[in-house]
């Protein structure tokens, strides 16, 4: 699992555990499934778009939805899909919050849905598009300050050059994601907050609490080669990981899939 | 015509410096053929090149620049209408040099612009000590910046084909040619020669696209054709970072050989057509236009780099037009070219293009290396050689500095140099801003005395045998942190050792003495056109040596705000003998000339050798 994904698969659980699937959706669901499976995202968009509708807070609807997107475009137009594709997916996510002003996993996605489009993006849209998704995982969080929601957003600030002064605002989120993560039995989806807010602490020019983090995670997930990789570099090799993990250029996987075998 | 106080290229002598103990070389690797051999080779390369040992040394570039008598500074023009303020960020531009032998005494010259108003142009003269005297006032050349217009850039061609450089100033505003009189005075023909419309030029370029034996014109603008020193309408900027498409665009000027020449922009095929069949002329944010023989077919093709937007490759059909291959060639981008050479950098016989865009922490484009595949396409290789991130990229110059036989790469960068605020943040807070126009200079935040991508370094990429390369500009002195704009490469001196002259956007120019020791072996062409057009540009020029061959070519002007000489430089390593070299003139015909000796400049006229 890639470390350089902003999703949360938390969330997962908050779909799973909070919200009932409906029926309705779970059977299109399962059409769609199939439609994905032969390659058919004709049928399946337009499948997995009623499911969303018919449950807007269900995250696993949600995002197979946009990873039908993703194969769609790129299927048809090679390196990063078309732009234009892209805005299609937001116009629904758009549609779906305003139908649904309640539903935090609705802007969740819609913020997702933005970020999609950034690797097809050119550099100054790429910024233009990571702030808007960070108005929707804010609203996000004003629904509903979940331990994915935070992570999502913290995570994001991270991406942003020094310059924007953005980093503090990842960790203060990250710290909550962190605090809220403390409070509840040990996931393996944990292991993705002390990267991150290593990552943070290491931004803002913290580098004793970044170990600190990340030895604390290693302790917990000895396993995790984020962690190993992290501890076991300094100076410019750090630098270079930290900002290779951190390249606003490359796309960031927001499959949820994992969550499913989590679950 | 001033006296040659030792050896022109006229005398098919030139100076012979002092060889010191023959460098050693290793065996140089087989050139690669293609993108992924030059990868596949890369690796192999770079567990060798970390492997051996560095070698420092004394600096191998000095500075010249006061000594020379060069050092007039350049300074922005300063608007003075309700969005100077604003503009004053798009326009800190115009610092150029332009090199050609003006006068041929059979050493090049250098022509720096200046931008400010009133601001004089230059015309050094080379004294051949390494000294300059201004001749711009008495050569009539000096004067190009008044109240409407404020020079961008210059380009030395010979429009009337009598040997003689003549210059054409390119302009914010009208566009200015002078004729070279030939006796160090020069004459404004701008309006008889039909090229003075409103354009808002930055660059320009002339080859021979129809191999008629004169040389045609090609203008890229930045700005629409509105008058921005008194704009009555605030909708002047891009409308788009990166598909604006109300820029200037390029026209092209068909030499008509009879001093006048005839827009013909929509006669080649430089634009598009609609789906009704209505021709329009490309209209992004020019910045730079390259020519060059992408597939040896005999017709020079044309890459047009545009801020803003998407770059274009250009096919010359061979028949006095061009088709667009963009989308084949290079794929449709959304970067901010700025620069474009050609220069075969892997001496696989096929011209690469190096294009600069802009890298910093807010914007990651990276520049591109376009390697050439042979089939008019192209893959970017900039990441894999080491090339991709220079900064704010301005222009860039392939060269062999060190004469090892392997092309090499200044590049010059760096856009407002001024006080400790970044304008970065104010740029980007109107960026997401919701529905902002960024068209409406109105929309835009005043730069006042902040800095964008400052204080950068200059790059000085060694080509590490075709592979990768590595940047020598500390070691060798050559790594300013000046608001770098263009680079003009030649051999000042004779000597054999290509010098620097890199002019700076409101800052003194740097002109760059080379004294590298490695007694690596050289010889130069001076081509000279009689079918062709007579200063030869387009012509390519294969050396073979030791096994190897090796293709170099005459450009008309590539890369940003820096005309190079037209002499053609080959570095030999430690190759002392010459089996031949076979030149493509651009009319067509191939001939093989012999090379006495090395070490020299050799004057080459087209019909004297031996016909392939």
């Amino acid at each position: 699992m890639s470390y350089r994904r902003i999703i949360l698969f938390a969330t997962v659980l908050t779909a799973l555990t909070g919200s009932v699937i409906a029926e309705d959706g779970n059977a299109l669901y399962e059409k769609a499934a199939k439609a994905m499976a032969s390659k058919d995202y004709n049928t399946a968009i337009p499948l997995l778009q009623q499911a969303v509708q018919a449950d807007p807070d269900n995250l696993r609807n949600a995002s197979e939805l946009r990873q039908a997107v993703l194969r769609q475009t790129i299927a048809a137009h090679p390196k990063e899909g078309s732009t234009a594709d892209f805005d299609k997916d937001i116009a629904f996510f758009e549609q779906v919050t305003k139908a649904h002003p309640m539903s935090a996993n609705a802007f969740l996605n819609f913020g997702f849905a933005y970020v999609d489009k950034i690797a097809a993006a050119g550099s100054i849209t790429q910024v233009i598009l990571a702030n808007t998704a960070l108005t929707q995982f804010t609203k996000s969080i004003e629904l509903k300050p979940t331990w994915i929601a935070y992570y999502t957003r913290g995570n994001s600030y991270l991406y942003w050059p020094k310059i924007f002064g953005r980093a503090q605002m990842g960790v203060d989120d990250l710290e909550k994601a962190y605090a809220i993560q403390k409070m509840e039995p040990k996931r393996s989806y944990h292991v993705r907050v002390y990267n991150s807010l290593g990552d943070g602490y290491w931004k803002t020019d913290k580098l004793d609490r970044a170990i600190e983090i990340w030895k604390e995670g290693a302790a917990a997930f000895p396993d995790d080669p984020g962690l190993k990789a992290r501890l076991s570099k300094k100076g410019e090799d750090l630098e270079k990981y930290i900002n290779d993990v951190l390249d606003p250029n490359k796309r960031v996987d927001t499959d949820l899939k994992e969550l499913w075998r989590i679950q | 015509m001033r006296k040659s106080e030792s050896c022109g290229a006229g005398d098919l002598v030139a100076g012979v410096r002092s060889k010191r103990a023959a460098a050693r070389r290793r065996q140089r690797p087989p050139a690669p053929q293609s993108a992924v051999g030059l990868v596949v080779g890369l690796l192999a390369f770079v567990a060798v090149a970390v492997a051996a040992e560095e070698v420092a040394g004394p600096a191998w570039f000095q500075d010249v620049t006061k000594t020379a008598g060069v050092n007039a500074r350049h300074s922005n023009r300063v608007f003075e209408n309700p969005y100077a303020r604003i503009m004053e960020g798009y326009t800190a531009l115009g610092a150029s040099a332009n090199v050609a032998d003006y006068d041929g005494d059979g050493y090049d010259d250098v022509y720096v612009t200046d931008s400010k108003l009133g601001g004089k142009n230059h015309l050094y003269h080379n004294n051949h000590n390494f000294t300059f005297t201004d001749v711009g006032e008495q050569a009539g050349v000096a004067n190009s910046n008044d109240e409407n217009d404020a020079v961008a850039d210059a380009l030395w061609f010979d429009f009337n084909n009598d040997g003689k450089p003549d210059l054409f100033v390119v302009r914010f505003g009208r566009d200015q040619l002078f004729q070279n009189m030939g006796n160090g005075k020069f004459k404004d023909v701008s309006k008889q020669a039909g090229i003075d419309s409103y354009r808002n030029s930055i660059t320009a370029i002339a080859f021979d696209y129809d191999r008629d034996g004169k040389l045609d014109l090609f203008v890229g603008s930045y700005f629409q054709s509105i008058d921005i020193f008194h704009p009555d309408t605030p909708r002047l900027f891009p409308e788009s970072f990166e598909t604006a498409n109300n820029g200037g665009g390029v026209t092209v000027y068909h030499n008509n050989g009879n001093g006048t020449f005839t827009d013909v922009t929509e006669r080649v095929g430089l634009g598009t057509r609609d789906e009704a069949g209505k021709f329009h002329k490309l209209s992004g944010w020019t910045l730079d236009l390259g020519h060059a023989d992408a597939d040896n077919d005999g017709w020079d093709d044309l890459y047009v780099a545009c801020d803003f937007g998407t770059d274009h490759f250009f096919r010359n059909n061979g028949n006095g037009t061009f088709s667009d291959m963009t989308e084949k060639a290079i794929g449709i981008d959304s970067k901010k070219g700025m620069n474009v050479d050609w220069g075969d950098f892997d001496n696989d016989g096929l011209l690469d293009i190096y294009v600069t865009n802009i890298t910093d922490d807010y914007m990651r484009e990276g520049n591109f290396l376009w390697h050439n595949n042979g089939n008019l396409t192209f893959a970017d290789v900039s990441r894999e050689t080491g090339t991709s991130e220079t900064g704010w990229g301005w222009g860039a110059k392939f060269f062999d500095y060190d004469n090892d036989g392997w092309l090499d790469l200044y590049v010059t960068n760096g856009w407002v140099s001024a006080g400790k605020d970044s304008y970065v943040p104010d740029v980007f807070k109107m960026v997401t801003t919701p529905n902002i126009d960024f068209a409406d200079a109105r929309s835009w935040p005043p730069m006042g005395n902040k800095s964008l991508s400052g204080y950068e370094k200059k790059k000085l990429f060694h080509n590490e045998k075709g592979q990768i390369f590595k940047d020598e500009a500390k070691r060798h002195g050559v790594d300013s942190i000046r608001d770098g704009r263009g680079v003009a490469i030649a051999d000042f001196d004779n000597d054999g050792r290509l010098d620097m002259f890199v002019a700076n956007a409101n800052g003194e120019p740097y002109l760059y003495r080379n004294t590298e020791p490695t007694g690596n072996h050289w010889v130069q062409f001076a081509l000279e056109g009689t079918k062709s057009n007579k200063t030869a540009v387009g012509a390519q020029v294969r050396l073979t040596a030791n096994g190897m061959t090796r293709l170099q070519f005459i450009s008309g002007g590539n890369s940003f705000a820096g005309q190079s000489s037209n002499r053609v430089h080959f570095g030999l390593g430690d190759v002392a003998k010459v089996d031949q070299i076979e030149v493509r003139w651009p009319a067509g015909e191939k001939e093989v000339f012999s090379v006495p000796a090395v070490d020299k400049i050799q004057k080459i006229v087209e019909g004297s050798g031996k016909r392939k």
